[in-house]
């Protein structure tokens, strides 16, 4: 009696101390053709992190003709710790693109989206491990960015993905990115960042179908302190996934040469 | 050639020159043969995973000169003689001096057009030339190296297109300029085809995909690989891309990548998108070869029922050139001359006194 | 792949459509000079950096231009595609605010203080836009 109670006493303790520890077992990535995790195939996000990082209630669409197509939805803060802590100078710059958003987003002028904007637009993108280096394929307007695996290198000139040099962190990929224009912002609502923007991201592979994205987002002409954002993103699974094409500046012409049309 | 001899050569005293004369001749075997097979003595190079390795930055910047279309002198020459490539490579050789001394060329494209129509802005914003190419022409294929004539529908649609140009003396809209113009595209043919400057290819492959980008306008073709028995069934017809919709395979050391799938009636099949616009009919067959450490020889059929009476092939190499880096080409982004070119259509219609458009 | 002629076209369709395709030229830029700028409005500025935008498809200085009055105008001028400078080691530092440069081009069509920089120089007649010497031509290229 008392061999079968040590028994089943042992037996439970071994249970509840393994059961965990199984079930918290990190998951391991397959690997990729480089040995290191796969982050490969077309992935997705499925937030409104586009509309607004902050959280949002749902708005009216810029045109009432087309009803509640183009009206804004709610959505959850994807900023970790509270509002995106921006200078006194800064919040009244935010508060102006606010305003004038609908003409002054550089989305809607189909302008190349930047980083970490590229990473949360609702179109999906494609990531290509290549012994030269990492590939992110934006559907959104043809956009791309190269991430250097080897020694990292200066930004040549401002751009608007900027300049990525990356390096494996254990099975995340961690990218830091510089020499921005400036010009690009993180989203609809008119946030935005200075040509001092220096941006930290760490992609991690969490089973099969899903990444984790963070990014750190730092630029002390804008920010009083580096701020966090992170959310899941998502694979597109179908069988037949690829990616289209995105070419909006036919849609964007109107917007910026409108007024110089012969009438 | 002098990069190529220093490393195939072996260590050996008198034999440079035979190397040498190997190489010019397999070189030049490659610049006139539709069919290539790479030197022996050299191994082409293969991905960690089996797949030939076509992988680096290459640019068609070697070609730069060289004409599209054949000119009629050369009849059915594929390449030039000793003598017109010693001209050639002369020119080149000027063109490069006049660049880095900072005065204009009197050699080439500049020589060519005169006049401040034509050069804009100082030769330094020129790419050139680095090894000469021996080609009459970039079109290979029909014998004559010339676009084959136009079907009587394209011929309708071009004419139609050069009398509406005519009725416009000036851009009424950002539609009456070019997709280039436009910052939008300029299709597959024209990313390839070498013009003065933006001649970037960057190859990247991982196990099941090659990925073509382009420096201008900043487009990556991704490529998926399959086996050729069994193809991965392209996009459906009402399913259409200005870059097409591409699938590959491997032909022996030869990525074969067949497009279709095309927007068509806006792009044109020339440089930078120029010229004759392709229809949706539009197919291309693209051959990339590695011929050396240096460089892969492009092919690419074109074949547009609707548009031309034959297919026709382009064939050149392109290289690598030492330190050839890409950069962001945000074109669109910086397209200041859009809204000056629209504007100062208006503003010299103000001042002829022109009526506005009908509406 | 052969091309295959389907049917022998008349010699009125040959002749035509050869003068339509030819000239399917090497394009010089962007967009052709004279939509944008005026041949008949020559200018010649002499003035201050104030900004270099590095961008394509052209390049634009910012400059400060001042008159005989002491007036400051500010003038943009357009350059070429910066991508073929960089691969020649020049650097967006290059062309700095406070460089004193002289330009010879073409007023832009709309009447705006905008010209095309065909000639660059700094006020010494040294050509502004110059990459390293030795960067690249036939027989120069190192051995790999």
């Amino acid at each position: 009696m008392k061999v079968r109670c040590i028994s089943l006493i042992t037996g439970g303790a071994w249970l509840l101390f393994t059961l965990p520890a199984l079930h918290a077992q990190a998951y391991r990535a397959p690997r990729g053709a480089d040995g290191h995790a796969d982050l490969s195939g077309i992935w997705q996000p499925l937030n409104t992190a586009n509309w607004d990082l902050a959280d949002h209630s749902p708005q009216a669409g810029p045109m009432w003709q087309t009803g509640a197509i183009g009206a804004e939805p709610a959505g959850q803060s994807v900023v970790e710790g509270g509002a995106i802590p921006y200078l006194p100078a800064a919040l009244e710059e935010k508060k102006n693109n606010f305003a004038s958003r609908r003409t002054n987003d550089p989305e809607a002028k189909c302008y190349m989206p930047g980083i970490p904007r590229a990473n949360y637009m609702p179109y999906p993108f494609q990531i290509v491990q290549s012994p030269r280096g990492i590939l992110f394929v934006y559907e959104y307007a043809s956009a791309n960015r190269l991430i250097n695996m080897g020694k990292p290198v200066e930004p040549v000139s401002d751009t608007w993905m900027g300049t990525s040099n990356g390096h494996w962190e254990g099975d995340t990929l961690v990218i830091d990115v510089t020499g921005f224009n400036g010009l690009a912002w993180l989203d609809r609502a008119g946030d935005f960042a200075s040509d001092k923007l220096h941006v930290v991201e760490r992609f991690t592979r969490t089973d099969r179908d899903h990444l984790q994205y963070e990014a750190t987002i730092e630029d002390p002409s804008v920010f009083s302190r580096p701020w966090k954002i992170s959310m899941p993103l998502y694979r597109r699974v179908e069988k037949d996934a690829q990616l289209l094409e995105f070419k909006c500046v036919e849609f964007a012409e109107e917007l910026l040469y409108g007024e110089y049309k012969k009438k | 050639m002098k990069t190529l001899a220093k490393e195939n050569c072996p260590l050996l005293p008198g034999c440079k020159s035979v190397c040498v004369a190997v190489l010019c001749a397999v070189a030049a075997g490659a610049l006139f043969a539709q069919t290539k097979t790479p030197a022996k003595t050299w191994t082409s190079p293969k991905t960690a995973w089996g797949d030939p390795d076509l992988q680096g930055i290459w640019t068609s910047d070697n070609s730069f000169g060289v004409p599209f279309e054949r000119p009629r002198a050369y009849g059915n020459r594929k390449s030039l003689t000793d003598e017109e490539f010693a001209e050639r490579e002369k020119e080149n050789k000027l063109l490069a001096s006049s660049i880095e001394a900072g005065v204009t060329p009197k050699a080439g494209y500049w020589l060519q057009h005169e006049g401040v129509d034509y050069q804009p802005y100082s030769a330094s914003w020129s790419e050139f030339a680095h090894q000469t190419s021996r080609q009459t022409s970039l079109i290979v294929d029909p014998e004559d190296g010339r676009l084959p004539a136009l079907t009587p529908q394209g011929m309708m649609l071009r004419m139609a297109a050069i009398a509406a140009a005519r009725k416009k003396p000036r851009p009424e809209s950002w539609e009456d300029v070019n997709m280039f113009g436009r910052c939008i595209t300029r299709g597959v043919l024209g990313s390839m085809l070498p013009v003065m400057y933006g001649n970037g290819t960057d190859i990247l492959q991982s196990p099941g995909l090659v990925v073509i980008r382009y420096e201008m306008i900043h487009e990556a073709r991704i490529v998926p690989i399959d086996p050729h028995d069994h193809p991965h069934p392209h996009l459906p017809a009402g399913a259409r891309t200005y870059m097409g919709d591409p699938r590959g395979h491997w032909e022996g050391s030869t990525l074969v990548v067949e497009t279709t799938n095309f927007i068509g009636g806006r792009v044109g099949i020339g440089p930078d998108g120029a010229g004759v616009k392709y229809s949706e009919d539009l197919r291309l067959v693209e051959r990339f070869t590695r011929m050396s450490d240096l460089s892969i020889q492009y092919e690419v059929a074109v074949s547009d029922p609707k548009t031309f009476t034959a297919s026709w092939t382009v064939a050149f190499p392109i290289t690598e050139e030492p330190g050839y880096q890409i950069y962001e080409y945000a074109c669109h982004e910086g397209n200041y001359a859009m809204a000056d070119i629209l504007s100062g259509a208006r503003a010299e219609e103000t001042k002829e006194g022109v009526q506005p458009a009908a509406k | 792949m052969r091309g295959k002629k389907a049917s022998v076209p008349n010699r009125f369709a040959i002749v035509v459509s050869a003068a339509l395709l030819a000239a399917v030229a090497q394009v010089t830029a962007h967009h052709s000079f004279s939509a944008e700028f005026d041949e008949n409005k020559p200018v010649k500025l002499q003035g201050t950096v104030t900004k270099m935008e590095w961008i394509n498809p052209h390049a634009w200085i910012h400059i400060d231009v001042k008159d005989e009055s002491g007036k400051v105008t500010n003038w943009m001028v357009e350059c070429g595609a910066p991508n073929v400078l960089f691969r020649r080691g020049v650097s967006k530092n290059s062309v700095a605010p406070g460089m004193e440069i002289v330009v010879d081009g073409y007023r832009a069509k709309n009447g705006s203080n905008k010209a095309n920089g065909k000639d660059v120089t700094f006020t010494d007649g040294r050509k502004l836009f110059l990459g390293t010497p030795g960067s690249g031509a036939p027989g120069d290229t190192p051995e790999k």
